[in-house]
């Protein structure tokens, strides 16, 4: 009931529109959301992976 | 063992299962130093996802479609499965995606990729099926529009998205047993041929990831 009110979803979805490209305003966000998870498991330091790779010839 | 029980096929299975599958590389006491980074976490967490999937579901099919539709409790437990349903694909897609780009089907492991491609495609079809199950406008409306695509491939006769038991039998038994198996033996594949190392980086001067043996096969020496 609360979090219904911080996004008002009473409404037709949204659509982003560009040339062949059709597409969901909130298929869009999870796709780029995949994209920057994906980026950023790649880039962060796992914990205890700096240390251990120190120890290693 | 007597001459006659060796003879058994249950004791041939065994034997089988133990040679294919030892309890060491079953349930292992250490992983790969190459393992030490965040794309390798995103498998488990779809797992866990898939169980939080069942576990709602479950509890969502004991009650009934009244009770999900018209009580708190009931929303509550159908958002759960939408939500755990939402997390499941976003780290299978990410999952896909790391595995991919480190050609996870290197060293003998073919079987696993298919495994979890195919598990990916099922998983699609169990979605669909729970989306026209809900018993609610959206449902019909997704029916009634997916019926005419699938009518042109023929399959209607077989999958007739507008009959709702028909649907929610695949929903909630057919094919959650397939994605469950499926899920089972790419684990089990996982762990017979170990978790894929990197790809070697030659102009940096790595020929072979930390904790990565000689045949390519699995090394679970490095805690």
């Amino acid at each position: 009931m609360s979090l219904a009110a911080i996004v008002n979803l009473n409404h037709p979805a949204s659509y982003v529109h560009w040339h062949f490209f059709d597409m969901s305003v909130s298929n869009l966000v999870v796709i780029v959301l995949m994209i920057v998870v994906f980026a950023l498991a790649i880039a962060l330091p796992f914990p205890g992976s700096r240390r251990r790779g120190r120890s290693e010839p | 063992m007597s001459a006659q029980g060796s003879r058994s096929w249950t004791v041939r299975l065994r034997e089988a299962a133990v040679r294919a599958m030892p309890p060491e590389r079953l349930l292992p006491d250490g992983q790969p130093a190459y393992m030490s980074s965040w794309i390798y976490i995103f498998g488990v967490l779809t797992i866990a996802a898939l169980v939080v999937i069942i576990f709602s579901g479950t509890i969502l099919g004991l009650k009934g479609p009244a009770w999900w539709h018209y009580t708190g409790i009931g929303h509550f437990f159908n958002s759960i499965h939408l939500w755990a349903v939402e997390l499941f694909f976003f780290f299978m897609v990410v999952h896909l995606w790391g595995k991919f780009f480190m050609a996870s089907w290197r060293g003998g492991r073919a079987r696993t990729w298919m495994s979890g491609a195919i598990a990916f495609l099922i998983s699609i079809a169990a979605a669909f099926t729970g989306y026209v199950s809900q018993q609610n406008f959206d449902s019909q409306w997704i029916a009634t529009q997916a019926k005419d695509g699938l009518n042109s491939t023929g399959i209607g006769a077989f999958f007739n998205v507008l009959n709702f038991g028909q649907m929610y039998t695949y929903h909630v038994l057919l094919l959650p047993v397939v994605v469950i198996a499926l899920v089972s033996v790419h684990i089990l594949l996982v762990r017979r041929t170990g978790i894929v190392p990197p790809l070697p980086l030659p102009e940096l001067g790595i020929h072979q990831a930390a904790g990565e043996p000689h045949d390519g096969a699995a090394a679970e020496s490095v805690a």
